[in-house]
């Protein structure tokens, strides 16, 4: 039958309100100065197919529009514009909205679709406005309404539309009219190798070279290589190996060796690897001590223990590369992607939350720098990726923290977590431990496989230039990802699976990979992995990234169970080979061998990465104290900072986030009286019948890199693990996660001058977490590094301007509440109550949100004194589990005075304090001379701001006996004003509720 | 004892299934999860259940309406049974995407007894974009809904991107007349909100949050009762808590109301079937 392209044009009736198209209006005038009168956005499903006139019909009416609220036609809706654009994906770029299409008209219409079918969704926009000109409606389509990367858009004026054809629509099917096949690859010199990885994109390291030479040279294989008809190595080994070497998958940078010399001593300290001497040496140490730690360090996700019957499991990534050229599609693919971790950590955990971390540019920038995307645009996407992703996947986002700095405008950051908590047991057995055995079957269930993702891990690994290819950027889909989980959770808990993992980084070439390992073997028949569209190659089908796919090993005794259950959840799952015991990596498309290594070829003696880290302390890089003198108006400061981007309310974020899911929510990401302050941390109760709770928080302090990455991640960790201890968490029970974010740390003379100083950089930031770690007891439950957070952005005159992020590191916490119930918010909520401030303040304004203010670094960097924070921090557990704290809250980055109003505005009462009550930091120790500035402003780490009640104030004050704890003040309802006096007992802050909200809600407040 | 049985069905981006089941569950129902396609192969039969619950999600995506293909394909394979179901007195529940999968159903509003007409339609929010915050619910005591008995206030989180209630002004005013409008989004007293944002979260019309038939047993609502099962999920808990123990008093831990509207469907079933 001959196939027909359809279109089917919908709209909402005139009279509704078009909310989307409301938007569009209010982003074109608020970014662009482009104004609008009227807009209407029109959804175009085009479809091939051989479906008569009475079917269409029928999809139009019955499926596609609403009666009630839509307008629809198989022509060209008549909507009268000036300007009409048209986005539409390009061809092979997942259209999840297409998909779902087809399979509701192939449930109604009993209509499948063949090879040549299929359904595409595009939209048009139909606007209105005296003052619009074609530059400035390309301006919306270009910079607001397509990306050039996944989108394609065409433009419209009234003349030039025709009403009978409209927007002339076509499918964006992907045509590849290729033929299958694998090359063989001349590995005659060094030099030959290297300059094919260069042509090819596989980005092989050029140490590692020779030793894959040396393998493919050695007589043994070759011999061995000969009785399966194979010689040189094939394009699919080599894309394995690049994968398996890749520093994404290798972590290449964190096992490399580092020359560390500090220029103020003598010497060189030579570290054999960041990762097992600071990573996982304390880890495995701790493990023994903390019986709680359940496995770490190998696995997908970390696992801890949460109650008798429960585990939880968590990890954490990023997705910054992708993101930044399609910061939507880089985002869910990213939440989406994180999800499957806790899905593939032993026998597979159930979702029960997850959390963001932006870290973007300014979304104000007007200067002469192009990114890829711009900052405000970028931060647009991420959230409405991270919104889809998460939504769709049922699992709340409980967290999430959201930052500016101008380093980030070369490479932002997208931070992703997921938690999953699964039972102790399955079926008697662990459900933490997996292995793959000789002969089962290697499964893979979920998406399809196609040329996307291709070359993902290898891009992630490179700085971002405008050679990178953009054909690794995906759209996540959520829908078939949340059918997969609930089908695997069965499947798990039927006993049927033996092992599984994601399809992540590197695609089957990873998972296949890597789970064969267990088995010392496998043989996979590539020709029978599901595509997308044929004309795939092999080492496209064994690399692809494709996204939404587990691979599992079922025994062949399981299978037919695994596979009824797979049908009745409309789960796609294929057998694409078996897990043997030969030692051999062995690849075959429809019986022809493509691929044939040894199984522990990646233990052939690699080289280390080698780095010279060069540290040059502050003192001697010229940092110094600024000379600013002590303000006059403070209230006038105070507002101007809680109006920072970096300090003021992102709710708009949080609300679009569902944070409810599941019904576990304890302590929701807003909290106090008008719910739209960020708490502390989050907890969630992921098993509902337990009273137990789950509390998680997050800390990113980059700024602090400006002086000293030790510190920054000492202060770092000190706030993830303050702000668990706020909300009422178990201090003997921290769980952490690091997630190193940092620019190219390879020195290079041209293009990389100060690599050595931020290799130094690194290795500190190393040692500082170890300390840390051991300190506090933390294990490390899991860890991601990603490197080359760099960017060459195009200025004015064509130069291209290096931009490098400062190092950065999120700090993930987790902790056990043993009874919800005593939880404790930040909000001050009894008039009457005692204010106390827990930790001492320091001079400690280096870095801070107050010197930056004014354009300042300084010099004085917050330190974290372990010890005596520890015992604070024991101390304010034991008042919260004796339920003598009505609120708690840990002071942050901004210091007191904006933690004092945070906590004013959340309780909608006024507050009396008196700095001149501060606790001292120790014995003896003065303050002389400490300004008040310093007290409002200092970020010293280690400080809480708690409120008693007055019938408490004996037990706490005993409790807190030696300790740098005093009562600063007290909270009041005679006014709902921030009432702060000064070192010398003057008035010096006075501002009403009203007014810091005022401020708070100035920068985004009107973001919806 | 006999126990009231519950259906909740599961699959093709549904979500909320587990913490509905445990909702019917402390309610004192019995729940049974089940996947959407074991109704249709026949496998499960809903006329061994009392009470039907749509829950939240996002079934197939939402990717062409909210709830659109649900309702297509209960109707293409157990349209039949589902409209039995209704004519046999039992009770029907759908919360956000649920709800929006009976409107697209016909089951709500049900005007005229037609159970497969369309004629309210659950659309984007007007403020634009996908919102999760708690509001207050007034209920209305007039109403013949099951579920609602006795719950003249209720705080639940919304979670939706199209929970904006619309139908054409004729429609509208037959539901307030038969007290088919179950609940208003409300003011802090629990005064209507009359549209003002954010009290009104996504400016449905006549500040509707839920609906139900003429016959009160089949009801919809764009808040999640079932998200307040446990007195720590209101946002106001730890407050609440210090404020009654200063009082010397302690906090009713007990059935929440979120709890309390499931409760009030058991009961039903329980007077009217056992």
């Amino acid at each position: 039958m001959d196939n027909m392209i359809s279109c089917i044009e919908i709209a909402l009736k005139q009279e509704l309100l078009d909310a989307q198209a409301s938007s569009l209006k209010k982003k074109a005038d608020s970014y662009f100065g482009i104004g609008i009168e009227s807009a209407r956005c029109i959804n175009i499903v085009t479809i091939e197919s051989g479906l008569d006139g009475v079917e269409l019909d029928r999809v139009k009416d019955e499926i596609l529009t609403n009666p009630v609220t839509q307008v629809s036609s198989l022509r060209p809706l008549d909507i009268d514009f000036d300007w009409c654009i048209w986005v539409g994906y390009r061809p092979g770029v997942k259209d999840n909205a297409g998909a779902t299409a087809m399979e509701v008209i192939t449930d109604v219409l009993g209509k499948t679709f063949g090879e040549n079918e299929g359904i595409y969704t595009s939209k048009r926009y139909c606007l209105k406005g005296e003052t619009l000109t074609r530059a400035g409606v390309e301006k919306l389509a270009i910079e607001l309404l397509s990306n050039g990367i996944i989108q394609q858009f065409k433009i419209f004026s009234m003349d030039e539309w025709d009403k009978k054809i409209g927007a002339d629509v076509k499918p964006a099917k992907v045509i590849l009219d290729h033929i299958p096949c694998f090359d063989t690859i001349c590995i005659d010199s060094n030099e030959m190798l290297s300059k094919i990885s260069d042509e090819r994109n596989l980005a092989l390291n050029l140490r590692d070279i020779p030793v894959i030479r040396e393998y493919f040279l050695d007589q043994k294989v070759l011999d061995e290589r000969k009785e399966v008809g194979l010689s040189a190595p094939t394009d699919v080994e080599l894309e394995y190996i690049s994968q398996a070497r890749s520093d994404h998958c290798n972590h290449n940078t964190f096992n490399g060796i580092f020359q560390y010399k500090d220029v103020s001593t003598d010497g060189v300290i030579v570290e054999n690897s960041l990762f097992k001497t600071y990573i996982q040496q304390p880890t495995l140490a701790l493990k023994e001590e903390k019986d709680w730690v359940v496995s770490v360090l190998w696995d997908n996700a970390g696992v801890g223990k949460f109650d008798d019957d429960n585990n939880y499991v968590v990890t954490s990534e990023t997705h910054n590369s992708p993101s930044n050229m399609e910061a939507y599609g880089g985002a869910i693919t990213g939440i989406v992607g994180v999800y499957r971790d806790p899905m593939g950590t032993g026998l597979g955990a159930k979702l029960f939350m997850g959390s963001f971390g932006f870290c973007v540019g300014d979304v104000g920038y007007d200067g002469p720098l192009n990114p890829p995307l711009h900052p405000r645009r970028l931060l647009d996407g991420v959230i409405e990726g991270v919104k889809d992703g998460g939504n769709k996947s049922g699992v709340p986002t409980t967290f999430g923290q959201t930052l500016f700095d101008s380093g980030y405008m070369g490479k932002s950051l997208v931070f992703v977590t997921a938690l999953g908590i699964m039972p102790t047991l399955i079926q008697g057995k662990p459900s933490h431990e997996k292995t793959t055995s000789p002969g089962e079957l290697i499964i893979m269930s979920g998406g399809r496989v196609g040329k996307d993702g291709i070359h993902g891990v290898t891009a992630s690994s490179e700085s971002f230039s405008e050679n990178t290819p953009a054909g690794h950027v995906q759209i996540g889909d959520p829908y078939t990802q949340k059918k997969m989980h609930d089908f695997l959770l069965i499947c798990r808990d039927e006993g049927l699976t033996s092992f599984i993992t994601d399809n992540g980084g590197g695609g089957l070439s990873s998972s296949v990979g890597e789970s064969a390992m267990l088995s010392n073997g496998c043989e996979v028949w590539l020709d029978r992995v599901p595509v997308k569209y044929e004309g795939l190659d092999m080492w496209e089908i064994w690399i692809s990234e494709s996204q939404e796919r587990m691979t599992i090993a079922v025994t062949p005794a399981n299978l037919a169970r695994f596979m009824e259950l797979s049908r009745e959840h409309e789960v796609e799952s294929t057998v694409i080979g078996e897990y043997t015991d030969t030692g051999k990596l062995h690849i075959k498309y429809k019986n022809e061998t493509c691929a044939y290594v040894d199984m522990d070829l990646l233990e052939k003696g690699f080289p280390s990465w080698e780095f010279d880290a060069l540290w040059l302390p502050p003192e001697i890089r010229g940092l110094v104290e600024p000379v600013i003198s002590t303000p006059s108006d403070f209230n006038g400061l105070l507002t101007r900072m809680l109006a920072r981007p970096n300090i003021c309310s992102k709710e708009w974020i949080f609300r679009q986030y569902d944070h409810e899911v599941q019904g576990g929510s304890v302590i929701k990401p807003l909290v106090g009286v008008n719910h739209n302050i960020p708490s502390d941390a989050s907890v969630t109760r992921p098993v509902l019948t337990s009273k137990k709770g789950l509390a998680f928080s997050q800390s990113l302090l980059p700024w602090y890199s400006k002086i000293d990455t030790y510190h920054m991640m000492t202060c770092t960790i000190d706030e993830a693990v303050r702000r668990i201890i706020a909300v009422g968490g178990s201090f003997d029970h921290i769980g952490g996660l690091d997630n190193f974010c940092w620019p190219d740390i390879g020195f290079d003379e041209k293009k990389n001058p100060d690599g050595k100083f931020k290799a130094a950089q690194l290795v500190r930031a190393c040692r500082a977490l170890k300390d840390a770690c051991m300190a506090y007891k933390i294990p490390l439950l899991s860890g991601k590094d990603s490197m080359y957070v760099d960017g060459y952005l195009g200025g004015q005159f064509g130069e291209r301007v290096k931009v490098s992020a400062l190092g950065t590191v999120q700090f993930s916490a987790t902790s056990v509440l043993e009874d919800i119930s005593k939880c404790v918010t930040m909000d001050p909520k009894v008039s009457g109550d005692l204010v106390y401030v827990m930790g001492t303040t320091a001079d400690e304004l280096g870095a801070s949100e107050y010197y930056d203010l004014f354009g300042k670094t300084g010099f004085n960097i917050p330190k974290v004194n372990f010890d005596a924070c520890k015992i604070c921090y024991k101390a304010l557990e034991k008042a919260i589990d004796k339920e003598l704290v009505s609120s708690s809250h840990a002071v942050a980055r901004g210091g007191l005075g904006i933690h004092f109003s945070l906590m004013t505005m959340a309780g909608g009462l006024g507050m009396e304090i008196n700095l001149a009550c501060l606790p001292h930091f120790n014995e003896g120790s003065s303050t002389n001379g400490f300004t008040d500035e310093i007290f409002l402003f200092s970020e010293s780490a280690g400080r809480f701001i708690v409120t008693v009640a007055p019938e408490n104030k004996s037990v706490f004050e005993k409790l807190c006996k030696g300790l740098p704890v005093s009562c600063v003040g007290v909270v009041t309802d005679d006014h709902t004003c921030l009432k702060i006096d000064g070192r010398d007992k003057k008035s010096i802050v006075n501002l009403s509720c009203d007014a810091l909200d005022k401020a708070f809600n100035k920068t985004f407040g009107d973001y919806i | 004892m006999k126990k009231v049985k519950a259906l909740i069905l599961t699959g093709f981006g549904l979500n909320c299934d587990n913490e509905t089941a445990l909702a019917f569950d402390l309610a004192g129902a019995q729940s049974h999860r089940v996947h959407i396609n074991s109704l249709i192969s026949g496998r499960e039969k809903l006329e061994n259940y009392h009470i039907l619950a749509f829950g939240g999600g996002f079934s197939w995506g939402d990717d062409h309406g909210a709830g659109v293909i649900q309702a297509l394909k209960l109707k293409n394979h157990i349209g039949q049974d589902l409209l039995s179901f209704v004519e046999a007195g039992k009770l029907v529940i759908g919360i956000c995407n649920g709800f929006q999968a009976l409107v697209n159903l016909g089951l709500l509003p049900g005007l005229d007894t037609d159970y497969t007409r369309r004629s309210v339609c659950i659309t984007f929010n007007d403020c634009g974009n996908f919102r999760d915050q708690w509001v207050r619910l007034t209920g209305n005591g007039a109403s013949p809904c099951v579920f609602s008995k006795g719950i003249e206030l209720a705080d639940y989180p919304i979670r939706h991107g199209e929970g904006k209630v619309v139908a054409d002004p004729g429609v509208i005013e037959q539901l307030v007349a038969n007290n088919q409008v179950v609940f208003q989004y409300a003011d802090s007293k629990g005064s209507p909100a009359k549209g003002v944002f954010p009290l009104n979260p996504n400016g449905a019309m006549a500040d509707i949050a839920g609906l139900c038939d003429p016959s009160g047993r089949i009801f919809g609502l764009m808040p999640h009762p079932e998200a307040y099962n446990h007195f720590t999920n209101h946002p106001d808990w730890t407050r609440k808590k210090e404020q009654f123990k200063r009082r010397g008093e302690k906090m009713d831990t007990g059935m929440t109301t979120g709890i309390r509207l499931f409760k009030n469907g058991v009961d039903y079933i329980q007077d009217t079937f056992f």
